[in-house]
């Protein structure tokens, strides 16, 4: 690891603290941002919208409801839902989202970040196998699918990214574009943007590969996984699938627009860095859905070009870095 | 008077096109073409007296450059040229009687016609390896709406590939001698310089060797597609089967050559930067692939405008065997070989050409007793055939031997073996295919025609043949030419 | 322009350049794909100009405009004619689909930046860092010549390799000699309008431009 850092290599209080307060920012933030989200999109086909809360007050909803398990399911089938929300949260307490000094240090890698995100698929993904039906089995082919053609993309591009700080640390890529704005806007930094775009998109289950509102059993990929879920568990599944999308948003700003986040664990510091994080969010997560209005789905089988596409992306960034820089 | 020797072929040529262009095709100027086609040859031969005499010189501050290599080659493109356009005649004069020809047809075909042979003599002429990719480019433009000057879906379709694979090779040489600029440079040659043959050979040793590699074995390959050498040969029968028969004996004769001889000035400077060893290896590849394809489809041909084509490769590999081998008398051979085979090979695609005129198919099969029905015509066909078989009288019999001794003095004794075995079997395939068309009875029982206007109009191509076999049986005009011509490789031990 | 924004200048060239070439590999639309070689020709005539600067080298501005003028302006533009009279507008069922076309085109550029490695090592100006960028559009562009069947990919796969070829030259030697790139260019410019008009003859003997189609001639 970089020899070069300061922050983020120990474990203080202060940093613990900084973790702890992105986590309940992502837990209560996230279903606001779905919410932003669908309002915006509302608002942009001339509907006047369910509202900003909206999904927590589905949340609530649901919770209050018994639970209820399908017939024949196992534990897998229970415990997925709690895998995925505590993976998301775990992610959500590495990544510098207001901070470079994090509680999590040297653990929070970019790498352990992708593998957790994908233990969350994974199990989900294995819960919709358990359910038996023919439409968790579907759903959980595609979303496999889906991530194994977007995982090559993500490991270029995290080598892209880490080869010029010589670390895989998030903490520590985020700090190296903080201290020299000339990198975040460099060919490499630019590639692996785009290239970490589609990943995302693909991850959080959004157009174009994936449409998060349809229940058209041909086009569904998350949705058909989860079909079987009900009361407090979807409620979980929602609340992790909200989350996701925030985490995912967040790990593209920090890396990318690393500007405003604290290098500091002072409050104030702190507290004007938190307001940054959920700004640029909000507003990719705005951009997100007005770009969304104006896309169709592609076909199941145009996803592959688009993941190979960003695959190509991010052998360019790798190849980029070395070429160019 | 240097310079003007240099730009003559040139511009003469330029000047016959732009007076077609203005003038149109038609009785008073159909002898125009021929007419420039032997100013070139008499500037081929003044050029060649001059530089064998006094040595190379240089004109317009490099760009052009005469050598005896360059003075040899012209002649041979006037020679050509002379029997092409005199054949030209009566090829357009066959198609308007077809009822294929039309007055922008024919201005279009004459105008072309001399703007190729200005390009190839530009070629020969040019002093920098830049100017020479240009000209050879040109050829290709120039000669794609010949090649489709039919406009049946057949032709379309050869002028497509002709122009796509041929500009793809001739880019991939570009991008060599890019590379083989930036090499020069780097070895402190000037802007100027740093394309001239010369130059280059001069700085040989200076050149860095990975880079170098690489430019050399693109310029081989690059001017390999447009000589007609394996991989990128595919084009070359379609382009010669379908482009009107005075063309193809052009490109045939003359243009596969012009190419070649870029590879064998591109050798000279190889050998002195990287030993004999990589171009050598890279032509004994070619060759034998050629040989290879050429004698393979060869065995089943069924179009005899396609069996002359693949001749033509045949003969392209075994130059580059030849060229291979690298030696004075090989050098020697190969330019004996240029010269014979440009002839004999125009004289088989013009006389082919009125075989298609008055047969109406070019299939094989369907052309017999050709002997009995039009004697003139087929005996000047079947003499070019024996020409380019190498039969002895015929010059391509001395250069054949001189080859493959040439080939087994150097060492290369079990490739030129493999070489005249795939001969062999191109040989007698076409041998049989050629009996084939002239022997056997006439199905039509048609008449001779006059057989004194027959001989008249045939008198360009049975000349050309007497001129084969007089450089067959007597080299004497050309011995010291072609000792001086051939562009020996200085050995890389000694510099 | 001072020597280290001439860099960064050269460096986003560059980087458009390449992605531009890529980016014709992965669209369909043929006019999108035209749109991308003008993108391309356009980064080339930065690349130039950025050395010119680098290397104060007033010429290259005058040879940069000229690139510019011909492969962003009139070279698509004659592609385009040629694409509104041919009137198919898709490369329906390339040779090798699109996603494993992406996964070559990625292969190709790691190819390219090991065979420039000799290259690289003989200047030492900025530009020759950039070498593999030249050298992958030449490599994009054989692929695309052997992997699309439309007359007008190929086109445009030709273009690319040229597009390719003229950026080594600038990258590794600030360009060839005037003469012999006025030559270079006027050939490009010729090959084109050949191709352009052998387009429209083959619509017409054929009925369309699939090269697939052309199989009059054979042994």
């Amino acid at each position: 690891m970089s020899g070069t850092m300061v922050t983020g290599t120990t474990t203080t209080g202060a940093g613990i603290a900084v973790s702890v307060l992105q986590v309940a920012l992502t837990v209560v933030g996230a279903p606001l941002l779905v919410g932003m989200m669908r309002q915006v999109r509302a608002r942009m086909e001339g509907r006047a919208g369910a509202g900003v809360g909206q999904p927590w007050r589905d949340l609530r909803k649901l919770m209050r409801k018994k639970p209820l398990d399908p017939h024949g399911t196992g534990p897998v089938f229970r415990t997925a839902p709690l895998i995925q929300v505590a993976t998301t949260l775990m992610v959500a307490a590495a990544i510098p989202f207001v901070s470079v000094d994090t509680g999590v240090g040297e653990a929070a890698d970019l790498i352990a970040v992708v593998a957790l995100l994908t233990l969350g698929t994974a199990a989900l993904a294995l819960a919709g196998l358990d359910t038996g039906t023919a439409f968790g089995g579907m759903g959980a082919s595609r979303e496999m699918t889906i991530t194994a053609l977007a995982e090559p993309t993500v490991l270029m591009a995290a080598f892209a990214l880490s080869t010029r700080v010589g670390s895989t640390n998030l903490p520590a890529i985020v700090d190296a574009g903080l201290k020299d704005a000339g990198r975040v806007v460099s060919p490499v930094s630019v590639l692996a943007a785009f290239a970490l775009a589609a990943v995302v998109l693909a991850e959080a289950g959004r157009l174009p590969v994936d449409n998060p509102s349809t229940h058209l059993e041909l086009t569904m990929v998350h949705e058909a996984m989860v079909l079987e879920y009900s009361g407090p568990d979807l409620a979980l599944v929602e609340l992790a699938a909200a989350m996701r999308l925030s985490v995912l948003l967040g790990l593209w700003s920090a890396l990318f627009l690393p500007w405003g986040t604290a290098t500091s664990t002072g409050v104030l510091a702190v507290l004007g860095a938190t307001a940054l994080f959920v700004v640029k969010v909000g507003v990719l997560g705005a951009v997100l859905a007005a770009g969304e209005v104006f896309m169709a789905k592609l076909r199941l089988f145009r996803v592959p070009e688009l993941l190979a596409g960003s695959f190509l992306l991010a052998v360019l960034a790798v190849a980029a870095s070395f070429f160019l820089e | 008077m240097n310079t003007l020797l240099l730009l003559a072929p040139i511009v003469v040529p330029a000047a016959a096109s732009g007076a077609y262009l203005v003038l149109g095709w038609r009785r008073s100027t159909a002898h125009l073409g021929t007419a420039s086609a032997a100013l070139i040859f008499v500037v081929g031969v003044m050029l060649a007296v001059r530089t064998v005499r006094d040595g190379g010189f240089d004109a317009l501050s490099g760009w052009l450059s005469g050598d005896p290599l360059a003075g040899f080659l012209l002649m041979v493109i006037g020679a050509v040229a002379v029997v092409a356009c005199a054949a030209s005649r009566g090829y357009l004069a066959g198609e308007r009687a077809d009822g294929h020809g039309d007055g922008p047809g024919e201005r279009r075909y004459a105008v072309l016609v001399q703007a190729f042979l200005a390009a190839m003599a530009c070629a020969v002429v040019a002093g920098n390896l830049g100017l020479i990719w240009v000209a050879i480019e040109a050829t290709t433009t120039v000669t794609a709406f010949l090649v489709g000057h039919k406009r049946s879906r057949a032709a379309v379709e050869a002028a497509w590939k002709y122009v796509v694979i041929c500009s793809v090779g001739i880019a991939l040489a570009l991008l060599g001698i890019v590379i083989l600029y930036a090499a020069a440079r780097h070895a402190g040659l000037s802007e100027a310089s740093a394309l001239d043959f010369d130059a280059l050979a001069g700085h040989a040793r200076r050149l860095d060797p990975a880079a170098t590699r690489m430019a050399i074995a693109l310029i081989v390959l690059g001017f390999g597609a447009k000589a007609g050498l394996a991989p990128l040969h595919s084009w070359l029968p379609d382009a010669h089967s379908q482009a009107p028969a005075p063309v193809s004996a052009l490109m045939s004769g003359v243009l596969l050559s012009v190419s070649f001889s870029v590879i064998l000035r591109t050798k000279q400077v190889a050998d002195a930067a990287l030993g004999a060893g990589f171009v050598r290896a890279l032509l004994l590849i070619a060759a034998l692939a050629t040989l290879t394809v050429a004698a393979l489809l060869l065995i089943g041909q069924r179009d005899f405008k396609r069996m002359l084509a693949y001749s033509s490769m045949e003969h392209m590999g075994l130059m580059a065997l030849g060229a291979a081998a690298g030696t004075p008398l090989a050098l020697s051979a190969v330019l004996l070989h240029i010269a014979g085979h440009g002839l004999g090979k125009a004289v088989a695609f013009c006389s082919s050409g009125q075989i298609l005129h008055a047969e109406h198919t070019s299939r094989i099969e369907d052309v017999t007793g050709l002997a009995a029905r039009a004697p003139v015509l087929a005996g000047t066909f079947g003499a070019a055939v024996l020409v380019l078989l190498g039969f002895p009288p015929f010059s391509l019999f001395a250069s054949e031997v001189g080859i493959a001794r040439a080939g087994f003095a150097a060492g290369l004794g079990w490739p030129t073996a493999a070489a005249f075995a795939l001969m062999l079997v191109a040989f007698a395939a076409i041998g049989a295919h050629t009996l084939r068309m002239l022997a056997g009875p006439d199905p039509l029982h048609g008449s001779a025609p006059g057989s004194g206007a027959a001989l008249r109009a045939q008198a360009p191509l049975i000349s050309a043949l007497l001129v084969v076999a007089v450089i067959g049986v007597a080299a004497w005009p050309l011995a010291h030419l072609l000792s001086a011509a051939a562009p020996v490789s200085i050995p890389w031990s000694t510099r | 322009m001072s020597g280290a924004a001439s860099v960064q200048v050269l460096d986003f060239a560059c980087g458009v350049f390449l992605l531009a070439g890529v980016g014709a590999l992965w669209r369909r639309a043929l006019s999108a794909v035209i749109g991308l070689l003008a993108v391309q020709g356009a980064a080339l005539a930065v690349v130039a100009a950025a050395l010119g600067a680098d290397e104060h080298h007033p010429e290259l501005y005058a040879v940069a405009a000229g690139v510019g003028v011909l492969r962003a302006g009139v070279l698509p533009g004659l592609a385009r004619r040629a694409l509104a009279a041919s009137g198919e507008d898709r490369e329906s069922e390339p040779l090798v689909n699109v996603a494993s076309s992406l996964l070559v085109a990625a292969a190709l550029v790691l190819l390219a930046y090991a065979v420039a490695q000799p290259l690289a090592r003989l200047e030492g100006s900025q530009g020759s860092r950039a070498l593999p960028v030249g050298l992958a559009s030449v490599l994009i562009g054989l692929f695309m010549l052997v992997a699309r069947r439309k007359a007008l990919s190929q086109v445009a796969g030709f273009l690319l390799l040229d597009n390719g070829i003229t950026a080594v030259a600038f990258l590794a030697a600030a360009g060839v000699p005037l003469l012999v790139e006025i030559g270079v260019s006027f050939d490009l410019l010729l090959v084109v309008l050949v191709l352009r008009v052998l387009t429209v003859r083959m619509q017409s003997a054929f009925g369309t431009t699939d090269l697939d189609d052309l199989r009059e001639l054979h042994d």
